[in-house]
This record gives structure tokens, sequence and C-alpha cells, in this order.
């Protein structure tokens, strides 16, 4: 697949003389692909820049060749780093904004003309989702309509300046990003009481670091943290935690990974960070203990909070969550042998827990269960976009 | 070409604001020596260059270059030369010589290039070299953190202005028993990391037992210091300006581990240092089938993370990674009954059929493999077609091979590129399948020392080949049935090829682990046969080989040549009054060219010397004390640079005695003594070696006259000394 929709982009690229471009986006996929820019926080940023630029280079006649291009990128930004979900989000989120977009323009023109039929009572549903979702589960697929809609709109000139549109989506969602602290600490005072006993196998999350350094900070609570060292991988960063904790003056101890079942019966919660929370309400934790820490929770009835930005949640389905999990080297587990007596070791870097195992998760908008986060996510991304290597029917018909 | 390239470099920098604003000093460059000068993975060599070969689906290059862009290297220089068009055509397709390649790719044609040490001086003469670089070979594959060594050679250059190169090595673990093909012991100084001595250690598996023997001098200043062989030599050098012109003054240096460290930290002339960075991480060279193979399982057991297959390093790659360490591109298609195994990586457009097991091994790309094969431990690289029912054990199967059904590769086969087995064959264990004969020519191309080692050994090589070509055609067809096509390569003989690196260290060179106690004896007696032949030139071990020769009568042709050559060589210098430094680089490009030892350069020296006294006191222009005295003061230092400790210098004066008493002098007692004593004002004879001659001197009695003088001189050198150390005593 990608033998034949990466080069299209680039020959888009070359054929539109944007050679500067091709050399931005393949600067960004080598950087990825030899792991330079690590941490779904860095890659959001980093990805939102060269969309930034990429908008702003492109050339398009109508906005659905932008949808294209944007559908492209994305699935070679996927494919140059799978486990890295948060380039394909921020690129859906893009996508969302713009479709809606579409949509609004495309009700004004049907307005205009008139047409006060059936189905626009329909498609005004998605200004409103909470309604849409129960009602569209026996209508004809979105996309359907929107491809007739913009078959009608397509050769008539769009009015609103997408490229604005796009431009303006990319600064809000960065706004989104680095403010998306203030958000989840907010709720951290709520959650956190006097003299509790808090356990984080994630301490690498600057999330959960500063979750709890509020917690101390703004409601003044005397509490405890449990960090667990996450051999090998995540030593030094619970370390690392540690410190920091310590220095804020909040009582920090370090524990075995070994130790968790025993000390489980005490803590009062468990706070995880996340890398990427799917649609079925499961996470990717970036540290290989965490499925266990979760699965010890449930079995003490100890609540588990996943904190985890917005722009971490992604449209996906873990149908497969062997792919979805990172594996990293064997080097941190052995020391290196000789071939003829060579053991292999297996080094998970990140661990998946399921949704059952996740209490709350405290998001940047709120707190919800993790049978709820599907909602969430189709309010910010679009059913169509979910698979980008697919080629969408609306390309399809388009082309047709 | 070049147009694309600057318009690239534009984009570049004006998109990185970063690169701009960096000095032109700070710019990193690299030297990649693409060439090994080696010949160990012939055959295959003879089709494509090694780091053309595929390791894990991907060339060898790639992890190179992969390497130095993650270092962050702004220009890099590919040396090519044997292969070089194919080199340079595969680079010149890659993604490194696209407009958004991370560094600017140049490829230097260097075909005369024989050594590290020519593609150095060839560097030297074109000015490329700025500021620092890294120099480093094209079959290396690592996750080092350059970054780090960076800042580990600014810090040492900061403190040590003699500070010269920094070498990478790789700490190996107490588990890791093969090290390299190259052992050696480094000698550090304690806390800088200073390298001190460097010398190179027998394999594990030869007979001989390790030593290492440091010049006192060397620890001179020196608290504390350690010895160590457990270090992964993986030629990874970062490396100041000031490197290429030291190959350029000594122009005899060929390798540079051998050569220019040992050279360079033994000098006290040059006064330069070497250090080393020592890291744990993953850094290995693939030098051998054996590291060959090593390195693929390591890189797929994800060793080398994070340079690991599914990062997809090459644009069109789809790895995906499944637990037990496999990896699958897509559009691979397994039949259903078919087991993978773990540590598999299996390319795209494969087929694999009914019941066929794959267990640790490396499958490439449009591979069409039949059913019921066992495959285990093997390469298979693209396009090899495999029939069924075949047992694929510890081998690797090159490009476009063709294998029939019921076919056995034993361990460690090597079937190279579109060799075609019929049905029903079993390739015993070991051996090597080329498609085409490998003609001399070819073998020139890849490097040997001298030229006239390779035509020595190529003319031995087509007798033996013309008398055995029957025979071992025959054989040959037997081998690959009677449809198939394919000769074998000798393996022994390709060995020894090798032996200007390993010297007397000799291994049999196979993929397989096991056979290497097999041929174990077999390649001893081989090898010590064949050091008659080549000489090594390392000057420390240059007395040592040459004992060798005298014990083994067999003086060849090219030694007599040199004592004509270089006799009329120093005679000319003598009668022309040339200057001392234009006679020794003459003699000493002779002496390369001719691969002869010092030894026999001695000889022809003192035998030209002690001519030109004959001829002194014969024409009664001098008497015969004014002749020596005025032919050893003027020539005498020449000597200097050819013998270079005590053993050498005993050696040296042995040679003296024996021409002064062949030359049949009327008063050779006397010549002896006053040349020695000349020599001996001169300071190039050492008191001290004088000693160990006399000690050691023959009692033959032919000598026993010219001894009478020189035995009082001794005498009188002796008294001295002692009369002037116990003076000093006094005092």
């Amino acid at each position: 697949m990608s033998q034949f929709s990466n080069p299209s982009l680039r020959e888009l690229n070359n054929a539109n003389g944007n050679n500067e471009l091709n050399v931005i986006i393949d600067t960004f996929i080598a950087k990825l692909k030899r792991k330079q820019i690590v941490g779904s926080y860095a890659i959001a940023l980093e990805t939102l820049q060269l969309l930034k630029r990429f908008t702003s280079a492109a050339r398009w006649t109508h906005v659905t060749e932008l949808i294209t291009q944007l559908r492209a990128l994305g699935l070679q930004l996927e494919r140059a780093q799978p486990t890295a979900f948060t380039c394909g989000n921020i690129i859906r989120r893009l996508l969302g904004v713009l479709r809606d977009e579409m949509e609004e323009e495309a009700q004004e023109i049907a307005n205009e003309n008139g047409m006060n039929d059936n189905n626009n009572g329909n498609n005004s549903s998605t200004s409103e989702p909470l309604i849409s979702s129960m009602f569209n589960l026996l209508q004809k697929p979105e996309e359907v309509q929107t491809v007739t809609k913009l078959l009608s709109s397509r050769n008539k000139k769009t009015k609103t300046d997408f490229r604005q549109i796009a431009i303006q989506g990319i600064k809000d969602l960065i706004d989104e990003i680095t403010n998306i602290d203030d958000g989840i600490q907010q709720i951290a005072i709520d959650l956190i009481h006097d003299h509790e006993l808090l356990l984080t196998p994630t301490p690498e999350s600057k999330t959960v670091l500063k979750f709890l350094i509020r917690a101390r900070e703004r409601a003044h609570r005397t509490f405890t943290v449990l960090v667990t060292e996450g051999f090998p991988n995540n030593t030094d960063s619970a370390h690392e935690f540690a410190k920091k904790l310590a220095q804020h003056d909040i009582e920090t101890i370090i524990i075995p990974d070994s130790a968790v079942f025993a000390l489980m019966s005490r803590v009062g919660k468990v706070i995880i960070g996340t890398k990427a929370v799917f649609v079925n309400g499961g996470s990717i934790a970036s540290s290989s203990g965490v499925s266990t820490v979760c699965e010890c929770a449930r079995e003490f009835k100890t609540p588990v909070f996943a904190v985890a930005g917005l722009y971490k949640l992604s449209p996906l389905y873990p149908f497969n969550i062997e792919k979805s999990v990172e594996f990293g080297g064997s080097h941190e587990v052995l020391p290196r042998m000789d071939p003829d007596y060579r053991l292999d070791a297996v080094n998970k870097t990140t661990a998946y827990v399921p949704p059952e195992n996740i209490d709350i998760y405290i998001t940047n908008i709120g707190g919800f269960a993790p049978s709820f986060i599907y909602r969430i996510a189709w309010d910010n991304y679009k059913q169509v976009d979910v698979h980008l290597d697919n080629k969408s029917p609306l390309e399809k018909s388009v082309k047709a | 070409m070049a147009g694309k390239k600057n318009k690239g470099n534009k984009n570049d920098n004006s998109n990185g604001s970063k690169k701009q604003e960096v000095d032109v000093e700070d710019r990193l460059q690299a030297v990649v020596l693409t060439d090994s000068f080696e010949t160990r993975f012939m055959p295959l060599t003879a089709v494509k260059p090694r780091c053309l070969l595929p390791l894990a689906n991907v060339p060898l290059i790639e992890y190179t270059l992969e390497f130095l862009a993650k270092a962050g290297v702004s220009e890099v220089y590919l040396i090519c030369s044997s292969h070089a068009n194919l080199v340079d055509e595969y680079i010149e397709n890659s993604k490194w010589s696209l407009p958004w390649s991370p560094f600017k790719v140049v490829t230097i044609m260097s075909p005369e290039a024989r050594s590290v040490g020519d593609v150095m001086r060839d560097l030297d003469n074109r000015g490329m070299i700025t500021g620092d670089f890294i120099l480093i070979s094209g079959d290396v594959v690592t996750n080092v953190d350059f970054n780090k060594m960076l800042e580990f050679h600014r810090k040492m250059h900061a403190q040590d202005k003699d500070h010269i190169a920094t070498m990478c090595l790789s700490k190996a673990s107490q588990y890791y028993k093969t090290r390299t093909y190259e052992p050696a012991a480094f000698i550090l100084e304690k806390g800088n990391n200073r390298c001190i001595y460097y010398q190179d250690l027998p394999l594990v598996s030869s007979k001989e037992k390790p030593s290492v023997e440091i010049d006192p001098e060397l620890l001179e200043g020196v608290d504390e210091f350690v010895i160590r062989n457990d270090l992964i030599d993986c030629r990874i050098d970062i490396c100041t300006p000031h490197v290429p012109p030291i190959f350029q003054e000594n122009f005899d240096y060929q390798l540079l581990r051998t050569d220019f460290v040992k050279g360079v930290i033994s000098s006290d002339i040059l006064g330069k240092h070497i250090y080393a960075y020592i890291t744990d991480e993953y850094a290995v060279r693939v030098e051998s089938w054996q590291s060959y193979d090593t390195t693929s399982q390591d890189f797929v057991g994800r060793w080398c993370y994070p340079m690991v297959l599914e990062s997809n390093m090459q644009d069109n790659q789809t790895y995906s990674y499944e637990s037990g360490h496999i990896y699958k591109e897509s559009n691979v298609v397994l039949a259903q009954s078919c087991k993978i195994g773990k540590c598999t990586a299996i390319g795209s457009n494969t087929r694999i059929g009914e019941g066929t097991i794959i267990e640790n091994s490396i499958i490439g790309r449009n591979c069409q493999i039949g059913e019921n094969i066992v495959i285990k431990d093997s390469y298979i690289w693209d396009n090899a077609v495999i029939g069924n029912n075949n047992i694929i054990s510890h081998s690797i199967v090159a490009s476009n091979a063709k294998l029939g059904s019921n076919v056995e590769l034993e361990d460690g086969c090597i079937i190279g590129f579109n060799v075609i087995l019929d049905d029903s064959v079993t390739i015993p264990k070991g051996t090597k399948i080329s498609a085409k004969e490998i003609q001399s020519i070819e073998l020139a191309t890849f490097g040997v020392d001298s030229s006239d080692t390779i035509e020595s050994s190529d003319t031995e090589y087509e007798t033996q080949s013309s008398t055995a070509t029957e025979h071992k055609f025959s054989s040959t067809t037997n081998l690959v049935g009677n449809k198939g096509v394919g000769f074998v390569y000798d393996s022994d003989f390709s060995d020894d090829e090798d032996d200007i690196v390993s010297g007397p260290y000799k291994v049999s060179n196979s993929l397989a682990h096991q056979i290497e106690d097999l041929y174990l004896s077999d390649a001893s007696i081989s090898s010590t046969k064949k050091r008659t032949k080549k000489k090594r030139t390392m000057s420390a071990s240059s007395m040592y080989t040459d004992r060798e020769d005298i014990g083994s009568e067999s003086s060849s042709d090219e030694e007599e040549d040199f004592a004509v050559e270089g006799l009329a060589t120093i005679e000319r210098a003598v009668e022309n009054n040339h200057d001392l430094d234009t006679a020794m680089l003459e003699l000493n490009t002779l002496r390369m060219s001719m691969n002869v030892s010092y030894h026999e350069v001695r000889i022809a020296t003192i035998t030209a010397l002690v001519r030109r006294v004959y001829h002194f006191i014969a024409t009664q222009t001098l008497g015969p004390k004014d002749a020596v005295t005025k032919v050893f003061t003027q020539w005498g230092p020449l000597f200097k640079r050819q013998a270079f400790d005590e053993e050498e210098y005993v050696d040296l004066m042995n040679i003296l005695m024996d021409t002064i008493v062949n030359e049949n002098f009327e008063r050779h007692d006397l010549i002896l003594f006053v040349a020695l004593n000349t020599l001996y004002d001169d300071d190039v004879l050492e008191e001290d070696a004088i000693y160990k001659w006399w000690d050691t001197i023959s009692n033959d009695p032919k000598y026993d006259e010219i001894k009478n003088l020189t035995a009082k001189w001794v005498e009188w050198l002796r008294t001295a000394d002692e009369e002037s150390s116990s003076e000093e005593e006094d005092e």
C-alpha cells in the first residue's frame, strides 16, 4: 500500500514544485523512524508544526484535495512509527475540523437554495452530536450523504477560506495541547485526599507529575506517593520523578516492581499516565509493568485513575493488541551473549491496559468512565478518517 | 547530478536555520571506507561489494549511513575502490542522494587504493578534510550514541593538545565469546583512557599463546594502566585533521590499527596521543561470515535497538513486528500449515509452501519457498527459489539462486548469486559455490597489500587450477547435479589471501562455528607454509618472520630480485652522492613494492656499503680505516630506519660480519672494528645491542680471525662502561 500512496503524495508535491515540502516531511519521518522524537507530547507538537507548514505550502483547488493530501500525509506518519498514535490523532483532529466546516458550508448553500427537505434536518444533527449518534444508527452512512452533497457543491466556488480554517484549527490544537495540564490539574484537587497513599507505575508521565504537585501546592494535601521502579526501561525516570516530588515536599517512596501486589492493599488510588487511549476505553501506558499493576489494583478493588490529554484519544480500536504495543531492545534485559548460547529476550516498553481495569479517565475536559470514551472520540473525529489507508468512499466517488 | 545536489542543499539550509548558523569548523565530515580490502566474503564479493550485501534484507552500507545520519553528520565521503561503480550507482539511487537527505553524499573513486593507508593518503592529497571527521568502515552495525562519543573527543581534545584521534570500542560481556575476527589487546591509561599500546592477539582458536610486549618507555609517567582484550573494535574513529598527514609522512602505514595506531602511540617523535571511548552500546563490524551470522541474529533479536527492522530504514520497506521476534513485510503469502518460528524476518512477495518450517532465519523478497522444507539459522536472499523437501541449515543462499527438490545444505554452505542446484544433491559442510569460476583478475580487485603477492599467488592458483581442472570440474558437476550451474570456490585458498590481515593467526573463514575446530589443524599447517611467501611488514615481528624464512630454505624469486635491485639502488645512491632521505625513500619504496622484510634490506645495504669500502681500498684512494670511516659515517644512519630493536641490530651486526668475511679484505678484522666503532660513535649502535651480539656470536672457525680486534674493542667498551658507571656512583 505504502508503495503506492507514499510516492503519490511525493509526486504530487514534486509536480507542484513543492520540493521544500517533501524535505520537511521526509526529515520528520526520518526523525520518527530513528526515534529522535520521543514522547507523545513532543511528537504532537512537532506534528502540528509540520502540519502548519504543510497547510500553508500545499496547493489545492478544492478542500477535498487538501483532505486527500492530509490523509496521505497521515498515513505516511503512521507508517513511520505505528506505535506512536499521536501523529494520526492530530491529523484526524484537523481533518475533523475541516469536514465540520465543509458540512456547515454545504448546509448554508442548501439553505440558500431553499432546499428544506428531510435530508437537511438529519444533517443538522452533526452539530448536535449527542442526538446524532443515536439517530444515525439506522441511517445511511454519513459520508455517502456528504458525497452527494459535495458532488452537488463541488463545482461551486467555496466561500470559506479553508486554508485559514485549517491554520486556525492547528493553532487551536497547539493551544489545547500546551495548556492540557491546567485542565487536568483542576480536577486533581478534588480527587486526592489528605493522608492518602497513592501509587503510580508511570513515572515518566509529566501529566502525572504536575497532577500530584498541583494537589500538594494548591490544596495543601499531605499524601504519600509510591513509585514503581520500572526496571529496566524506566528506572532512571523513576528516580528523577521521585526527586522532583520530594523537592515539592511530597513523601515519595520508590518500590520494586515485584512489591506492588504486597503493597496494593494499603494503596488508596493508582494513578497512571497514558500514551494513547482507544475507543473501547483501553489505553496504552508507557511502561510495561502498568498492566500488571492495574490488574493487581482490580484484585484489591483499588480505584485506577488514568490521566490523559484529549490529544491522546485515538479513534482506533485495539483489535491486535500485539501490534499496538511497542517492543524495545533486548540489551536492557540481558547482557549480550554468544549466538551459540543465546537466550531470546522480549522487552515490551509499553503495555495495554484493558478498559475494565481502569475506573476513570481524567482528561482536560473532565473525567469520564472508560465506557464513555467512544463518545468523546466521535465528538472529535470523523468515522471516515479512522482508517487513513482505505480509500474513503468520498474520494472514490469524487474520482468517478 | 551536481545541480540536483546543490539544489537540495540550498533547500536544506533554508529549512534548517540551525545548520546555517553552525560554523564551518563545526561541520562534521565522515569518511566511509566502502572497501574492506579483504576477501573474506568471497565468492559473493566477486559479484557485489561487501557493503552492498544484505544483512536482514538491508544492504550493509545502510546501517553505517543510518548511524551517520543519526550522528548529525553533514558531509559524507564514500571511498570506493573495488566495485566502485556499483556502490556509486547504489548511492545515487538511494534516499541519501535525494534533496532531503540529512547529509551530502560524495562518492570518491579511488580504484588504486589497496589499504586504509592508501585511502588516507589520497584524502590528504585531495585536501577535503577541514575539521574533525569520522572514519568508519562501510560495514558497521551500531546504535552507539555518537554525541556522547563526540563530547568525550572534544573533552579530551581540550585537555590534551596532542590528542589526534578517538577510537570507539564496545565492551563485550563475559558471555560473548567471539569478539572479533581481529582480536587485539588495548593498553589504556586508567582514568583518561589514553591508549598507551596496541597489540594484535592470536585468535582464541589458534595454538599460539597470546602475549603482550610493552616497551617500558611507553609506560613512563603512567600511574596506572589497564590491559583489556574484552573490547570489540568497531572501527568508528573520530580523527582530527592531523591524521591524514601522518599517513602521508609514514607512507608504509597500511592498516589502521596495526600500523597507524601502534605506530603513532609508540613513536616518541610524533608525540601524539590516541584515546579510546569505551561504550556498552552495540557496535560491531560485519567482517566475516561468522560476524554476519551473529550480527544478523543480534539485529533480529533487537540487540541493536532502536535500530530495528520494523523501523523500516529504507523507504519501500513495510516490516511489522510480532512477538517472538518475527518480522513480516506486507504481501507475504504463508501456507496454512507452515510454521514460522522465532527470530525470523520475511520480505514482501515471498511465498512459503505447506508444511515448511522456518526458524532463526531471514528470508528476502520475492522468494519462492516450496513445501515441506526445513530452514534453520539460514539466510535466503532476494528472489531465491527453493524446491520442495529441502533441508537448509546454517547456510546462505544468495540472490537469484535456484535450488531443486530434495537438496540438503549442510552447516555453513554458501550458495552464490545465480547458482542453480539440481534435484537431490547434498552440499557438504562449509562449501562455497559461485556461479562463475572466480578468475584471477577478480581476485586482484580485492585489496591485497602488494601487487607482487597477487601475481605470485595468482600464478600459483592458475597452475593449480589448470592441473586440477578436470578433476575439479567433474567433482563440481557432481556437487551441483547434472543440470546445476556452479563452481566450488576453494575456501582454503581464499583464506590465505587474508593472511596479510590476520597474519599467522589464521582461522578458517566459514560461517559455521563448529567447523572452526574441524579445520583447525589443517589451517595451522597451511599458515606456516604460507608464511614464507608473505612477509609481514610489522617492524616488531619482522625478526620473528625472518628466522622462519632462513629456516625454510625456500628463497623465492622476489627476494633474489630484491637483492639485486636493492643493491643497485644503494650503489647508485652512494655513487651519485644522494642525500640520506632520498636513499631511504627509494629503498623503502622498493621494499614495499617487493614486499620483503627489513632483513633483506639490511643485507642489501651492508653489501653495497662494504663493496664501496672495498672499491676505495682497491683503487687505493683511501686507506682501509679512512675508507670505512668515510662510508659508514655518511651512510650509517640508513640503518636507523632499517632496524628497530635490539634483535634487529644483532642481526645487522651478524650480516656485517658475514659480508666482510665474504668480501675477502686483507685486514677484515680492522674493517669490522672500524665499521662497528663508527656506527657506535654515530649512535646507530647501542652498547646493549653490541654486548648482546657479542654474547651470542657464533663460534664458527671462519669468524675467529675477524673477531680479534673487535674482541678487544668490546672489552674496552665494557670497561669504559663500568668505569663511567662507577664514576657516576662515586659522584
